[in-house]
């Protein structure tokens, strides 16, 4: 396979191949990020990613309990795993091209052999994933690397990207002649690109944190996230032990140590005769490449003993599970969880008792919410919950002709229901507080929130009274009142209430009809 | 000390804006949307001839075309089962569409798409076949460019107009549906407004040659009913404003914009749980297109399809008594046409 590549000519090498398909894919995931929003591209290929994840679905099912037919697609991945080894990091996953673009340029020659070790951190961290996992926790899979890269976009870049570009054109439409490309540029990217209003998402900076943390590993080593500590490494990682197609060294090697020099997950040692771990390698071909005798190849031969220098030992896997069930009872201590705050809003159809066991904290609601209600919680949700969607209607409202978010969630951890379905989940339930209502404690007439109210029943009503004006004549005035039988906690009416700071009129967590 | 090459100055300018730009973002991360401030501030229009405070109902307006002779000040189409028809009997009536939009004229329509929850069978938003046949006339009366925007509060614009049904039927007469964006409402003096003295509108209510108003006829919690001067509400940012004092606010923002024609769509017309409406016992079917240059008279007409007085409606009474129009139905002429006898 590889000599007939390079017998082809100078033309095709395998890293050139390998950075084709990287790109490709990269970009593919960069498209399918943008078409999350305004449902662009049919929900199947939205969450294509995220299904293709094993990681991912497999730890959703244990903790939901709930088999996903559509999660099967998992076993693509993991059945070209047993064949290729861990192919998916090296060509395909998106954080582990961004790793390869995001390398120092003068790299240190090997990186200190301290940091060989922490290659077992990754499936120590797998472990307390599936353990966690077991016991009803997804947080974890915050580390997933492509929820990950896509939160980041959804919830960091993206409304970064969207404030920048929003000062730059709000400069640039003050010059008049600027103003039709500028008003272009606009009907180009909003509402295709960008909601409408320029987003806020509260959780974007500790998002990004950790994105930039695992970059900035690199500067130990390349792709040290990917050697040492990804769970979905981790777990291709354990399959590929036995990779069916798999690097050989040919005794016929110089043993000139380019391959060990270029191996970007540092696997070819030349104290183990240049071979490497299947575990270890991503399959990136470099080696291949650089090899002046074409002693490096890939091919396919029967399975030998496994390597095993990186496997934790019985000690380190039971303390990796005990991590994980203290830190499970720990975040399930936590009073936010149980205790619902009276703000906590989830998205349309969601129970939010059973939510957590089922949301992967993909984000990819949070991109196809038009009007930017939904945001990865910080701390609304308890630790547990850390960047579980939560709806906050004073930054948006859930729109009564919208029903995205069940449509690209890819665990149905958000229900995926008609329009019609949809426009009766109850969300929440809105309350006016008089104290601060302009209709009930100013006296003067308002009823924006009766007049956003999007039910064909009002669930805000206007109830004429007469009362004390301003200098103690009487006026008749329009008070409003909410009908909590129909509302549906949309939140339109607190997100458009015109009282500054906050709203005179908020969704409150809906509670059960105890009658 | 060593000279600064391009690269680490680069690296610098990236850097401090990388870092003011980090700095605003994290000042707006969990702020909600402000109104904003520092746009370009539009000159208001050349000030005017003084209002008079009170007109007689029979002076003609100040600023409004004289009504030509044998030409009625509003007209009313019924009947029938093609809006479309109405609209061009309506506006036949009133001397044809070549009366207000000149040849060459770049022409802004108006419908109420509030909101993208219905299509037009609910009545929450302008009939599409009366916004078609609006652009396809003022096409025929040699008009430059036909535009149509909404500025909806409830869903995005996009969706609004796709499902309202307008886009297809503008589209259909080659017309345009903008796509509308906060960076479009200028700043704007108000020098006529009597309690709102300035407000941002969208600029192609400030720079089109002729706008032409197409409301829906229907019901709203505080303005009793949403008509034509409500219906301007949609070409300004901050509405929160006008809910106080609504009736003069819209007739100081009536005072500004002053479409050319207003054509009511009374085809269908919501009776309840209004301006969003979703309930199809709300709606009444009446068949009926109300025309007029007079936006103040229209809506004083139109307050009569649902058992109201004009007098009823605050903003009609504010907008009589600064002169943008007339509202004693009795002196008014009125040309009812009766379609399909």
């Amino acid at each position: 396979m590889a000599e007939a590549g390079r017998r082809r000519g100078r033309r095709f090498t395998w890293g050139r191949a390998r950075k084709a398909t990287q790109a490709a894919s990269l970009l593919a995931f960069f498209l399918l990020f943008i078409g999350a929003a305004r449902q662009a591209v049919a929900p199947f290929w939205i969450d294509l990613s995220f299904r293709l994840d094993p990681l991912a679905m497999l730890v959703q099912t244990l903790a939901s309990r709930r088999w996903l037919a559509t999660s099967a697609l998992a076993l693509v991945t993991l059945v070209a795993s047993v064949a290729l080894g861990r192919a998916w990091c090296g060509w395909l996953c998106p954080l582990g091209t961004l790793l390869d673009v995001l390398t120092p340029r003068r790299r240190k020659p090997s990186p200190a052999e301290y940091l060989e070790p922490w290659r077992a951190a990754k499936y120590l961290i797998l472990i307390a994933v599936l353990a966690a996992a077991a016991f009803g926790s997804l947080t974890l899979l915050i580390l997933d690397p492509l929820t990950l890269v896509f939160r980041a976009l959804a919830s960091s870049l993206w409304p970064a990207l969207d404030q920048i570009i929003t000062m730059l054109e709000r400069a640039a439409y003050t010059i008049e002649f600027l103003r039709p490309p500028v008003a272009w540029l606009e009907g180009v990217i909003r509402p295709g690109i960008f909601p409408i209003d320029p987003v806020h998402a509260g959780a974007g900076l500790t998002i990004l944190l950790l994105l930039a943390g695992i970059i900035g590993l690199n500067w130990l080593a390349p792709r040290f996230w990917c050697r040492a500590l990804c769970p979905l490494g981790g777990l291709l990682g354990v399959v590929s032990k036995t990779a069916i197609v798999r690097r050989h060294v040919d005794p016929a090697c110089s043993g000139c140590a380019a391959c060990a020099r270029r191996c970007p997950t540092g696997t070819i040692r030349a104290d183990r005769g240049f071979a490497s771990d299947p575990a270890e390698c991503t399959v990136c071909m470099d080696c291949v490449d650089v090899c002046g005798m074409d002693v490096s190849v890939f091919r396919a031969a029967p399975p030998k003993p496994a390597w095993a220098a990186y496997d934790p030992d019985r000690r380190q896997a039971l303390t990796a599970i005990g991590a994980a069930v203290l830190g499970v009872g720990l975040l399930s201590s936590d009073p936010r969880r149980d205790h619902t705050p009276p703000h906590r809003l989830r998205p349309p159809g969601v129970v939010d008792a059973d939510f957590l066991r089922s949301c992967i904290r993909c984000a990819a609601c949070v991109r196809a919410c038009p009007t930017a209600a939904l945001n990865p919680a910080l701390t609304d949700a308890g630790w547990e919950g850390v960047w579980s969607p939560v709806l906050i209607p004073r930054l948006g409202y859930c729109d009564y002709s919208c029903n995205a978010c069940g449509q690209v969630c890819p665990v149905q951890a958000i229900p995926p229901l008609t329009l019609e379905v949809k426009r009766q989940q109850v969300i929440g339930a809105a309350a006016i507080d008089q104290n601060r209502c302009i209709a009930w404690a100013d006296h003067t007439d308002c009823i924006v929130c009766e007049e956003m109210c999007p039910v064909a029943e009002k669930a805000i009503t206007l109830e004429t009274a007469v009362v004390d004006g301003p200098g103690g004549v009487e006026v008749e005035i329009k008070l409003p009142h909410v009908d909590r039988l129909r509302c549906i906690g949309c939140g339109i009416c607190e997100y458009k209430c015109p009282v500054p700071g906050e709203a005179a009129i908020r969704v409150y967590t809906s509670v059960p009809a105890l009658f | 000390m060593s000279p600064i090459t391009r690269r680490a100055f680069l690296r610098l300018l990236g850097a401090s804006l990388g870092s003011a730009a980090t700095g605003r973002w994290l000042a707006a991360c969990g702020v909600a949307p402000q109104p904003e401030a520092g746009l370009p501030s539009v000159p208001s229009a050349p000030a005017t001839i003084a209002l008079p405070t009170a007109l007689s109902p029979t002076e003609t307006p100040a600023g409004a075309a004289p009504t030509p002779a044998g030409i009625p000040d509003l007209a009313v189409a019924r009947g029938g089962d093609d809006p479309a028809v109405l609209v061009e009997r309506a506006l036949a009536a009133l001397g044809g569409m070549a009366r207000f939009v000149p040849s060459g004229a770049s022409v802004l329509i108006k419908p109420n798409i509030c909101v993208a929850y219905h299509s037009y069978e609910y009545a929450a938003t302008t009939n599409p076949w009366v916004v078609g046949a609006l652009v396809r006339l003022a096409f025929d009366a040699g008009a430059r460019r036909v535009s149509v925007l909404d500025y909806p509060f409830g869903g995005s614009p996009d969706q609004a107009y796709a499902r309202s049904g307008i886009q297809e039927q503008v589209l259909a007469a080659a017309g345009e549906m903008l796509s509308i964006s906060r960076l479009q409402f200028l700043p704007t003096d108000i020098p006529d407004g009597l309690d709102l003295r300035s407000a941002d509108i969208h600029e192609q209510a400030l720079q089109s040659d002729v706008v032409i108003n197409v409301p829906i006829a229907k019901t709203h919690g505080l303005a009793r009913l949403t008509l034509g001067m409500k219906n301007l509400m949609g070409l300004i940012l901050d509405r929160g404003v006008i809910h106080r004092n609504m009736g003069q606010r819209l007739a100081d923002l009536t005072s500004r914009i002053r479409p050319t024609l207003t054509v009511i769509d009374a085809v269908r017309i919501l009776t309840a749980n209004g301006p969003t409406g979703g309930n199809l016992d709300d709606v009444k079917k009446l068949d009926t297109v109300i025309a007029s240059p007079d936006i103040v008279a229209a809506d004083a007409y139109a307050s009569t399809l649902f058992g109201l007085q004009p007098s009823d409606l605050d903003y009609v009474v504010a907008g009589a008594a600064m002169g943008l129009g007339r509202s004693d139905l009795g002196l008014l002429r009125i040309e009812e046409i009766t379609i399909g006898g």
